[in-house]
């Protein structure tokens, strides 16, 4: 009993370890707030955020343009991933382009991008979509790929023909890896979200920092980055790996963590 | 005399590799009869698995031709059932699931197939474990999953590529006698790959023997046939006819030693 809610304590240990460091390295030091400010400090700024108005507008606005962006990405990664997987002259073809455009940052496509959809969502969008299409893509290929082919044979054995050994084999197959590269592509689409905004937006939690650093507020900076790492860190929790419990954990495809 | 079921004739395979053509199997001809078992024995690598693989339609035959009821074989079919040596039940789905998928296919309705899949999962011993998946299942029972989705997809000719051969050597007994008093009741037409001389004996009403690489088949024996109900093991061991054919199965199998 002691063990397992030790367990499910064990995620929260670093997180308070660097608080702890923190707070000791202020007592000793006494930096200038705009350098480190205390902890004390970013919990009252944030206070004062979320009560006095802009943060939950901005934290609705980077989410809805995270979603869409991240879902976005997924889904046309996972297709195009599909098609590429599973016809292996399209994949020959694609290759080289994805390992091209997969080298070039979001960054670099930034003024065109500005000049041909304006600043707004749909910037955002395809920042995000840029990091997030790529990843689930390369996963997509790898996981159709790693399925391994005695699986196909039983089911085509069984008279099942392409499109059953799809969607019974190949895709289930090449779930661990789909959802991996979900993981990733959330993590980096947060990057590219906060890029986005920072030049491209009016609202949203990149904003917030941009505004924070106009001032030398490393209050508000901080602030800003513990709260995007921490809704990452929540959305892993509640939305990712709920699902992974309910399938690639479930069939024992992955192993499932001890806290679970 | 029953009719042939399969019949491969002047079938010879070769593998591209990197090093060039290299002869998987040497020419074969083989007649399998509608209702019979037929085990081959062979020594590793002698091209019994590629035999089996052309049958089932995965590999097309570089020379010769394999028919089926008579018409060529062109790639797999539900006719021809396989149950494979490595693990290809599916990982996602529970037993109950993957016996039934075989039937999902066939578009059998549901109340059909829940009877066959409880009547396979009572002759195969899978009481109690319907609605696991497989990895919380031991090895044993998986190999009997994969045996009940290959038989509840009622094909007319099963193929099976040493099966028990990743099992532990007492439930592979086990799993031996059941599926003798599978086959027996069942009277399908099986094709049974394995390089255990007493597997093959035991299991088959004709043993093929094959050659080393490239393997062709070298002798062929008559095993009477075992009474309603299959075999097993007390009273194969016992029975000085059954002691005789193994040994003669041993000594062709023993003279093709690699």
């Amino acid at each position: 009993m002691m063990g397992r809610i030790a367990w499910k304590l064990l995620p929260a240990a670093p997180a308070l370890i660097v608080l702890f460091a923190w707070w000791v390295y202020w007592t000793i030091v006494q930096p200038p707030p705009s350098v480190i400010p205390s902890i004390l400090d970013v919990v009252r700024t944030g206070a004062e955020l979320a009560f006095g108005g802009r943060l939950a507008g901005d934290i609705v606005a980077s989410m809805g343009r995270l979603l869409g962006g991240v879902a976005f990405g997924m889904v046309t990664g996972m297709i195009a991933g599909f098609i590429a997987g599973l016809w292996r002259p399209v994949a020959d073809f694609f290759n080289p382009l994805v390992v091209f455009f997969n080298a070039i940052s979001g960054i670099v496509w930034l003024p065109l991008v500005i000049g041909w959809l304006g600043v707004g969502n749909a910037l955002a969008t395809f920042l995000i979509w840029n990091t997030v299409f790529f990843i689930i893509f390369q996963n997509t290929v790898l996981g159709i790929q790693l399925v391994p082919e005695v699986l196909e044979q039983g089911v085509r054995s069984l008279g099942g023909g392409r499109w059953e050994t799809i969607r019974s084999v190949t895709l289930p197959g090449a779930l661990p890896y789909i959802l991996s590269g979900v993981r990733s592509g959330l993590g980096f689409g947060w990057r590219a979200l906060i890029a986005a905004e920072l030049v491209g937006a009016t609202t949203g939690l990149g904003q917030l920092i941009f505004s924070g650093s106009e001032y030398h507020r490393a209050d508000i900076i901080i602030f800003g980055a513990l709260l995007i790492g921490a809704i990452a860190m929540l959305m892993d929790r509640w939305l990712l790996a709920p699902i992974e419990r309910r399938t690639v954990v479930r069939w024992g495809l992955v192993a499932a963590s001890r806290g679970r | 005399m029953s009719a042939d079921k399969i019949v491969v004739s002047g079938f010879r395979h070769f593998f591209q590799s990197d090093s060039g053509r290299v002869q998987a199997t040497g020419e074969i001809d083989v007649t399998i009869r509608e209702g019979e078992v037929v085990t081959l024995v062979g020594p590793s690598g002698c091209g019994k698995t590629t035999l089996l693989k052309a049958i089932a339609g995965f590999i097309t035959p570089s020379e010769g031709q394999i028919l089926c009821d008579g018409k060529p074989v062109r790639g797999p079919g539900r006719e021809r059932g396989v149950v494979f040596q490595e693990l290809a039940i599916l990982p996602w789905r529970t037993v109950r699931k993957n016996i039934a998928h075989g039937l999902e296919i066939a578009h059998v309705p549901k109340a059909e197939r829940d009877r066959t899949v409880e009547r396979l999962i009572g002759l195969m011993s899978l009481n109690g474990f319907e609605d696991r998946y497989p990895h919380e299942l031991s090895g044993g029972m998986r190999q009997r999953v994969a045996v009940a989705r290959t038989w509840a997809a009622d094909p007319d000719v099963i193929l099976m590529d040493e099966p028990f051969a990743a099992v532990d050597a007492m439930t592979r007994l086990t799993l031996q006698e059941e599926l003798g008093r599978l086959c027996a009741t069942t009277h399908k037409t099986v094709f049974f790959i394995t390089h255990s001389v007493e597997e093959a004996v035991f299991l088959g009403d004709r043993v093929l023997v094959m050659t080393k690489r490239p393997g062709t088949i070298k002798a062929m024996l008559d095993v009477p046939r075992p009474g309603k109900g299959g075999r097993d093991w007390d009273s194969f061991t016992g029975d000085p006819e059954m002691r005789a054919i193994s040994e003669q199965v041993m000594h062709l199998v023993h003279a093709e030693r690699v």
